[in-house]
Parts: C-alpha cells; structure tokens; sequence
C-alpha cells in the first residue's frame, strides 16, 4: 500500500492555485442548484484527494505549468492531445475532491457507500410478481452434451411454488420472522 | 537457506491453492505454501472509508501494472487489447474477485463435440458436480435454487440469495417481457451469518475488498482453516524457479524474500496455484513440464463489453453486490444462424459511486461545463449495467513468454502476454451487445452506452496448461498433474482446456478440490524425489 504521505501537496504557487481554480471552475462551474469546484476544492479538500492519492501531485503540477499559457480550453486541448495521463490526474483530483465534500454528496443525493441490511428473510419481490415462475415455465436453457440439442426435463416444475412448495428460499433468519 | 521439507508444498495462496491446502491438510499432508504476498488487514480496505472511489483506481486497482505493489510482478501488455487482472495476496485475486459464481455449464466441456471446434475436457460437468456442492459449502454460496440453465441439483446453495435491487428487479421485467432467461446471481457472498462471517452490507465495493468478510476470500474461508491444521503459509515469498533432479521429478522451489535473500523449500510434491499468467511463467522459467510446447500457450481472457441503461427513475444502483444481481444465459448455448459459435454469459452489476460517474466513461464520453451535474444526476444511481462475458475459444497464438528486457523487483523476468481477439468473439460480442441493447430498451431505459471491448477486463485467466489425455497435446493429465513431472500439478485456471463464458472461479475451484481428493486418494503410489 501506499504509505507516503503529501501534506505539502498543496504547496502550489499562487499562480497554480489560481489556475487550478480557473480549470475547476470551467470543469465544474456553479449551475443546478450546485456549487463550483473552485469554491469546494479548498485546501482541505486537496489535501484529502491527494493523502489518498500522493501519485497525482506530480501530474498535477505539470498540469498546472506556467509554460501550457494562460488560455485554459488551450490548455485543457493541449494536455488532452500530448499528455493524456496528466489532463486525467488533473480531472481526477479535481472531481475526486469535489465529490468527496459532504456539501456536494447532498447535493446529488448520494449517501457514500453505506452499510445497508440485507433482509434474506423476506419474500424476494420477483417473487411475489412471477418473474421466476415465467422462467421457469420455458424449461431447461441448458444444452445436453449427450444429444447436443436444449435439455428436456419431463417433470421439470413450472412454477417457483411447485419446485418449493411455496415456501422462501432456506436460511439464517437471524432471529426474524419470515415476512 | 533450506528450509524443513514439506510433504506439498503450493505456490500461490489464492482460490486453487487454498483450495488444496486445506484438503490435503485435513488428510495430514505437511503442507508449506509459498505467497509472494502478504496478509491483509480489511479493516485497511478502503471500501468503508471516504477516499474509496480514489484509492481504487490505484492502491486498489485490479491491475497490476497500475497497483505496483511490492507483491506484484510487472506484466508486458504491449501486444493485448486486454490487460489481465490479479491480486498477489494471501487469498489471492479472492481479494478483489467480484464474487460471482456460475458454474461452467455441461456443453463447456464438450465443445469439440458439439460444435467441431476447440476440444473436448476429458472430464465433464456431471464429474464434478459433488465439487462444486462441497466448494459451494467451503466458500459460501448465496442463490436461488432451481435455474433451468443448469440441470436440476440434488443440494441447494447454503444461503438464500442477495437481493436484486431496483436495477436487478427493472431489468429482469424487461427479460420478462422479452421472454429471456434471467436468474438471481449466484454469489460467493454471505446472505446470512455463515461460518464465522457476516452477512453483506451491501457497499458494492467487493473488488476494493471486503471490509465486512462477507465475500468469500480464501484469507478468511480456508488459510485460518489449514494453518490451524498444520499447514504453513509463507509470505513475502516469490518463487524464481522450480527445481527438479535427475528423474524429472520435482524437488521444491527456490524463492527469494523482500530483502532479496534466496531460499530453498524442498517438497515431496509441487503444486502450482499462480494464476494462468504465473504458472506458466513459473514453468518457463524452470523448463519444466513443457514437452508439448504448450506452457503458456491458448491464453484465454474472456473479452469483455459493457451495456448501460440509464433510467428516469432512481434505481440506487451505486449499491448492491458488486458479484452481480442478476445474470442471463439465454444466449449462451451455440446457433450457429448467428455467425459465430459458442456465446457469453451476461451479468448485471452496480454502476459505481459519483467519482466514477463524474469522470469519462469507459465509452469515452465526457460531461464537462454547466451539464456536468445535469450528467451526474442523470447517471449516478439511475444505470445497469450488463457484462457480457464472450466464450473465447483456445489459440496457441495467444500466449505468455518471458520478457528479455523487464524484471520483477528480485530479478525475475516478467511475462509478456501476446493476445488478440478472435472473429469469433467479436462477432459473439457484437451479436450479444445487441441483444444486451434490446433488454436495457425492454426494461424502459432511455439512453442506453456501449462499452465494445474493456480494456481492464482481463479477470478470468485460463488455458496456458491445458489438462488433456494426450502428452502431446496437453500439459496436464485429467487429474491436474503434469504429464513429463510425475510430481507436479497445476491447480488454478491454466489447466482448463476451454474457456466456457462464465466467471471461472467456482469451476476452479471445484477441480482443484478433485485434484486434491485424487492426491489424497493416490498418495502411497504417488513419486516422490528420494
């Protein structure tokens, strides 16, 4: 794993910074009820992207070079067309810091990758709704390597109800009652 | 530096390894594993944690060459549309496997019969059935008992299976409507509290590791398992060369620790687990078992596309099992009015957190300027997508060689994989993302992006010794033991002989479980080196 760490990160100069906001505010300007990427990836943020990611500092600042000009479409097709590596580093701390600020993520509604209870116990609602039982009633999909053709099963069951009896698939209930 | 011999000793703690180990040390084998790798804590995993979406796409990539860990070894992919993908860790590429967990289906291991191509496996789907039922139990299977594309068990999986979601249940009304096989996936992945592990939170994050050990790794369901059975695992240890004596039969293995000190671990009997990129390299670079001039040959990687619907409606599909919600075969078995031979299995998966979504997709589009949060409201948590696993049919033009100019950090000369696509597959693919685009449509979406060939799709490693009857044209008999080094096997993906086209590590596994019962049952006329 990778252990170093680069408080230093956003040491940038005046100048980078101030480039870096210019390209994030174009890559993600305020519109939508949303803010711009400039106003959101603060220090703090940059900070963040970058202790998880120490490998996109140097992308990053070749990235943000005095000698790409002061025209930022230029410099986005420049690096879009010479160096593809930086302008996705470039790209990806930008929307990496973004989308990690809690501010934006309520914005999209998006909760992160949270924990949610798998409830195994409960009836599947393909289920209730048959989708099984029409899979089922077509019959075997599977190809028998003894006659080459699709399997045919005589007492194959039609419905999920007949092959289980109606009853929920088997498991740990963990202490609740089946629905 | 000897070390205490081992009655087997295994290269590569992964699936096939742990697989072996375990059994053998359940039968008192003094069983030695050698990890190039090193445990993992996954309270590291960055599944749970705020920088996940950024540490995947490095620390965590299932890439290699992207990763560049210390356990890893360099692959040279300049002449692969196709980049194969692994981890090197205790439990292996369990470690970022998605956990999905079809078995090959009967007509895999006939297709030299059925369809005058490739060849047939000399042993067949009916042979190992009591496998898979015994490694479905040691991994923990969630599923749905009862799909008609496979024929009718005698044992269910040991759990119910993992929701669907939202995603899961839209796509499936629109199977349904078109009359299209779909069934709930088969995951190697906890539904329930099962053998000491916990249930899935549902993170979606299985390829980042799982924080809550619901998936299956062998890390978690068979080291602890061996190693309280005796066995020992050493990691941090990267093999350079199998040695042998002068009767052609295994002596151990040489290997080289961190500080790049050189060991030797001499072994009754070797066992190769290193993956279908490792294990040849291994060969190769030990000379070993290669009268056939097969090691490294008829690599087969699974081409892989990708077909995404977008939805008006919320879906939440940045959750879920990332192992698959849902899978199709309908379009698996051969027809031939279609162009090609053979088919692809479709799995239905989650589409990933906002960093994935904001970023260009895998189809290149990008979304940049006041649309961009027009884009990632309408992405993010409204997509499904469709994995469409072609069969990739053996060619002994795609192949693994050792490299002459790249090393891994002990000296050790990479592999270079050579691999292109066939007319086949592509015409399998082309014809599948088609179909794949008529179901997004049936299910109501309203966009619907292609994805033709991944790059980063190379997960499923198979064919580089082949199993087979014939010593002339097979590296390993149909007990996974090497025709020209009577004490050696090879028990990971190198040994299939054909690809079929679903995720291969249940099949795996299952072999390599027979392979072991067969080490076992055999092992008083078993050659061994003086």
């Amino acid at each position: 794993m990778t252990t170093e760490r680069v408080d230093d990160a956003t040491t940038l100069t005046d100048d980078e910074r101030r480039t870096l906001a210019a390209i994030a505010d174009r890559l993600i300007p305020a519109a939508h009820g949303m803010p711009s990427a400039a106003d959101v990836v603060t220090d703090e943020r940059l900070r963040f992207a970058l202790n998880a990611r120490p490998d996109l500092a140097e992308p990053l600042r070749q990235a943000l070079r005095p000698e790409l000009g002061p025209d930022l479409q230029a410099r986005l097709d420049t690096l879009g067309a010479d160096e593809p590596a930086t302008l996705y580093a470039l790209q990806l701390v930008i929307v990496g810091a973004y989308y990690t600020d809690a501010g934006v993520r309520d914005g999209i509604g998006y909760p992160g990758q949270v924990a949610i209870t798998v409830r195994s116990w409960e009836y599947p609602q393909y289920l209730e709704d048959g989708l099984i039982d029409a899979v089922l009633a077509r019959g075997p999909v599977w190809r028998d390597p003894a006659t080459g053709t699709r399997a045919r099963t005589d007492n194959a069951p039609n419905t999920y109800a007949e092959r289980f009896g109606g009853t929920p698939p088997e498991g740990d209930t963990h202490g609740h009652d089946r629905a | 530096m000897a070390s205490e011999p081992a009655d087997v000793l295994i290269i590569g703690a992964g699936a096939s390894g742990a697989v072996v180990a375990l059994r053998l040390a359940e039968a008192g084998f003094k069983v030695t594993c050698l990890e190039q790798g090193e445990w993992l804590n996954r309270a590291d995993y960055p599944g749970n944690k705020l920088d996940w979406e950024l540490k995947a796409r490095k620390d965590w990539a299932t890439s290699p060459n992207i990763r560049g860990l210390a356990s890893d070894y360099p692959i040279v992919e300049d002449d692969t549309p196709v980049s194969p993908l692994m981890y090197n860790a205790v439990g292996g590429s369990t470690i970022i496997f998605a956990g999905a967990w079809p078995r090959a289906l009967p007509s895999d291991f006939r297709v030299r019969s059925l369809d005058g191509i490739a060849d047939d496996w000399p042993i067949d789907y009916f042979e190992l059935l009591p496998y898979f039922y015994r490694t479905d139990k040691q991994f923990g299977i969630s599923g749905l008992p009862g799909d008609p594309a496979y024929p009718p068990d005698t044992e269910d999986a040991p759990m119910p299976p993992l929701p669907i979601g939202a995603a899961g249940l839209k796509v499936a009304r629109g199977m349904t409507k078109l009359g299209w096989h779909w069934w709930p996936e088969f995951n190697s992945i906890n539904s329930t509290n099962y053998d000491g592990r916990r249930p899935c939170v549902q993170r979606s994050t299985c390829q980042s590791g799982c924080n809550e050990g619901a998936k299956a790794s062998t890390d978690l369901t068979h080291w602890p398992k061996a190693i309280g059975l005796g066995a020992t695992l050493i990691t941090g240890a990267r093999v350079s060369r199998i040695e042998h004596n002068d009767k052609a039969l295994a002596t151990g293995a040489t290997w080289i620790d961190r500080d790049g000190a050189e060991h030797f671990q001499p072994a009754k009997v070797v066992v190769l687990a290193a993956n279908a990129i490792g294990t040849p390299r291994l060969l190769l670079l030990s000379g070993l078992g290669n009268s056939s001039g097969l090691v490294g040959k008829r690599l087969m990687m699974h081409p892989f596309a990708n077909v995404a619907g977008l939805f008006e409606e919320p879906l939440m599909s940045w959750a879920g099992q990332f192992g698959d919600l849902i899978e199709s075969l309908e379009f698996y078995e051969t027809d031939e009015k279609r162009g090609f031979v053979r088919g692809a299995r479709w799995g239905l998966a989650p589409t990933g957190g906002p960093i994935n979504t904001a970023l260009p997709s895998r189809a290149g589009e990008q979304a940049w300027g006041p649309d961009h949060h027009l884009h990632v409201r309408s992405h993010l948590g409204h997509g499904a997508n469709w994995g469409l696993f072609a069969e990739d049919l053996p060619d002994e033009a795609n192949h693994i060689t050792l490299s002459d100019t790249v090393t891994d950090a002990s000296g050790i000369p990479a592999p270079e994989v050579h691999y292109r696509m066939s007319d086949n597959s592509r015409r399998m693919l082309d014809f599948h993302i088609e179909r794949a685009k008529e179901s997004m449509d049936a299910a109501g979406a309203y966009k619907i992006e292609v994805d033709r060939l991944m790059r980063y799709s190379g997960w499923h490693l198979l064919g580089t010794a082949r199993m087979g009857d014939d010593p002339k044209t097979s590296v390993v008999d149909r007990w996974n033991r090497s025709h020209d080094v009577k004490n050696l096997y090879v028990v990971d993906g190198s040994c299939f002989v054909t690809s079929s086209g679903v995720n291969p590590t249940s099949t795996i596994v299952a072999i390599a479980l027979r392979a072991a019962d067969h080490m076992v049952e055999t092992r008083f006329e078993q050659q061994v080196p003086a």
